[in-house]
């Protein structure tokens, strides 16, 4: 009995052996791969933060309006978030190849899911991005006119060009990471059809006069509304 | 230099056959066939009249014309050359003519002129628009003697107003040109000006042509090059001047976009001239240095100022990101005040402008769009004006613009302080 419990600990204790045996390599492969992830993420993280830098990313950012709502959202500039992002993505995506070096059973088959999703959420990223920065370059420049121009509701304009171009931003996103695709189309489909078709049916019954002044405003005869306002040069 | 320019061959191979200038008159042109025939015959005329020893070549540079404008200009050439046998001119007049892009643009149509210029070696040349009614031959003649018998470099013209046109010209472009660069020139965005042929090549060789600024107001950029350059400027009095198409004048919108633009532009561009200068100096002047006409009455006012205070209620996070604190919540407050009793006092209308320059400098926001958030204030400005002078003198309007003038001048180490300090951004 005494010579069995010995033989079951000291068969457990080779078990174990072997397993660190096994094990520990692995664990060093991992933590280099982290680490030498962990130089190339800072390598490239420098390299964009400099071309981003010379590309002059921040004032065109800045002109587009789109680092105001970063700094109201508490982020940091264009190019230290592009570089950021670029180097959480790089490092992330060397550490789940050093996991799956450790061969944990359950997790390869996640990891690799994983794995084909990062470039999706980095276009998705970049594709909000983009959307960001049209939706208020475009909602500034509508307001703009729309104020010197005399038009009424110019905040309305505005807001109605910056919510669809979101909403078309945000459903391009989703659909790069495959969340809910179909869903997403169609509550796209949905939304922009309803808007469009309520602002068909506002303008059309609510604003004929409206309708009527903006038709004559640029249609009609421009001299008369040049006069109203001394020649300025 | 003009040669590397993309000059088409069958323009180079005219100017080639014309040789060495000593005057050159441009006529910028896009759908003008029905006034070109006018201007042309007043050029003819001056250069036949007062510059008879000279050699002198007339370029017509157009922009596609679809109204055969280029052919008006050759048949009436040909015309005028029979007509004109009894002057004394004792040297042919050349005429050339070239279309340098299928689109209209005054900066192509310049950089045509100038190439031409430094190619022909002129000594003194004109631009001429063949929009103005009220071209004389005098005119050309006094836009062409300064730089040719007196060695000035640049000549600016000056025009008889009536008390409320050219507002925009009188409240903003000339008191803050004069503050900024230290020169003070009435018109300096105006579609008539000469030059000699020295800033020509210099202007050529600047690689500024596709800058917007430039291509929308390329005369008042060549102003501002002579103003920064202390090329030897001066005005010359020419009379009224009168559009040949009356309403066909760029609105406020588009008027302040392609001025004001221009203007920051030029200010960014040549910081380096100008940072340091203090006050400004008087160029010399043929003939008075303004003449104001008492006729004239003010347009829609209350429109104006609907339009103004809309404009400060509406763009309120915009106006926000390019005034100070102070000075937005100035702006703010007048917008509320009773229409009767409203005034944009000059000093914040000063500050409210240096303040746009210097976003503009540090690119608080799209230029395009800094730029247009000013025409509500512009606005503002313009209908404060006009419930203060509606019953003015012209002589009072004129001692109110030299005030102004020197406000701007007073005022411009707040420019500079704000200027140098481009880190600064808004919470």
């Amino acid at each position: 009995m005494k010579e069995m419990i010995i033989h079951g600990l000291g068969q457990a204790y080779e078990n174990l052996v072997r397993m660190f045996a096994d094990f520990l390599p692995r664990l060093v492969v991992m933590l280099v791969i982290v680490v030498v992830g962990l130089l190339v993420a800072y390598v490239l993280k420098t390299v964009l933060r400099t071309v981003l830098h010379v590309t002059k990313l921040d004032r065109l950012s800045e002109e587009a309006g789109a680092s105001r709502f970063l700094r109201m959202a508490a982020l940091p500039s264009m190019t230290e978030l592009l570089s950021r992002s670029l180097f959480w993505v790089t490092w992330s995506g060397f550490i789940l190849i050093g996991i799956s070096i450790l061969g944990v059973a359950g997790l390869q088959e996640q990891i690799s899911r994983l794995f084909l999703l990062l470039p999706a959420i980095f276009v998705a990223i970049l594709v909000l991005f983009l959307g960001l920065v049209t939706a208020n370059f475009l909602s500034r420049a509508a307001l703009l006119a729309a104020v010197n121009a005399g038009y009424p509701s110019p905040k309305l304009l505005s807001w109605s060009i910056r919510f669809v171009i979101w909403a078309l931003a945000i459903s391009m996103a989703l659909e790069q990471v495959g969340v809910a695709r179909q869903t997403v189309i169609a509550a796209f489909s949905i939304v922009f059809g309803a808007f469009m078709l309520g602002l068909a049916i506002a303008f059309g019954l609510g604003g004929r006069e409206l309708a009527r002044d903006f038709l004559e405003r640029n249609l009609g005869d421009k001299k008369t509304k040049k006069h109203e306002e001394p020649q300025p040069l | 230099m003009a040669e590397e320019i993309l000059l088409q061959d069958d323009f180079l191979r005219q100017l080639m056959s014309v040789g060495e200038v000593d005057l050159l008159v441009a006529i910028p042109s896009y759908n003008h066939a029905a006034t070109i025939n006018e201007t042309l015959q007043a050029i003819e005329e001056s250069l036949h009249q007062n510059f008879v020893r000279e050699r002198a070549v007339i370029l017509n540079v157009d922009g596609g014309s679809s109204d055969a404008t280029r052919q008006m200009f050759l048949d009436t050439s040909e015309r005028r050359n029979a007509g004109l046998k009894s002057l004394t001119s004792l040297r042919t007049i050349h005429r050339i003519s070239c279309e340098y892009d299928r689109s209209p643009s005054q900066g192509m149509a310049l950089r045509s002129v100038v190439a031409a210029a430094d190619l022909l070696r002129a000594r003194s040349c004109a631009v001429v628009s063949p929009g103005t009614a009220s071209l004389t031959p005098s005119w050309v003649a006094n836009l062409l003697r300064p730089v040719y018998r007196e060695q000035f470099d640049f000549v600016a013209p000056l025009y008889a107003r009536s008390r409320f046109q050219g507002l925009l010209a009188r409240d903003l472009l000339y008191p803050m040109s004069r503050a900024i660069f230290g020169r003070s020139i009435r018109e300096v965005y105006s579609d008539e000006w000469g030059f000699c042929g020295r800033l020509a090549s210099q202007c050529l060789e600047q690689e500024v042509w596709h800058e917007e600024a430039v291509r929308a107001r390329p005369g008042a950029w060549m102003a501002i090059t002579a103003m920064c350059r202390d090329f030897k400027c001066c005005q010359y009095f020419l009379g009224p001047k009168t559009a040949a198409v009356p309403g066909t004048s760029a609105d406020i919108v588009e008027a302040i976009r392609q001025t004001v633009g221009n203007l920051f532009w030029c200010m960014e561009a040549n910081q380096a001239q100008w940072l340091n200068r203090t006050g400004s100096q008087a160029v010399p002047t043929f003939g008075p240095d303004h003449e104001l006409s008492a006729d004239g009455i003010p347009g829609a006012q209350e429109k104006i100022f609907d339009l103004f205070r809309s404009g400060v209620n509406e763009l309120h996070p915009i106006l926000a990101s390019i005034l100070a604190e102070d000075t937005h919540a100035q702006v703010k407050a007048i917008a509320l005040l009773d229409p009767g009793k409203f005034r944009f006092s000059i000093e914040l209308w000063v500050r409210t402008l240096y303040e746009f320059a210097a976003s503009y400098h540090r690119a608080a926001l799209n230029r395009d769009h800094l730029v247009q958030a000013l025409v509500p204030l512009y606005r503002g400005r313009l209908y404060s004006f006009l419930l203060e002078h509606a019953a003015s003198s012209a002589e009072a309007m004129e001692v109110e613009s030299e005030i102004l003038c020197q406000e701007f001048e007073r005022q411009k180490p707040y420019l500079v302080a704000r200027w140098n300090s481009k880190s600064e951004v808004k919470p």
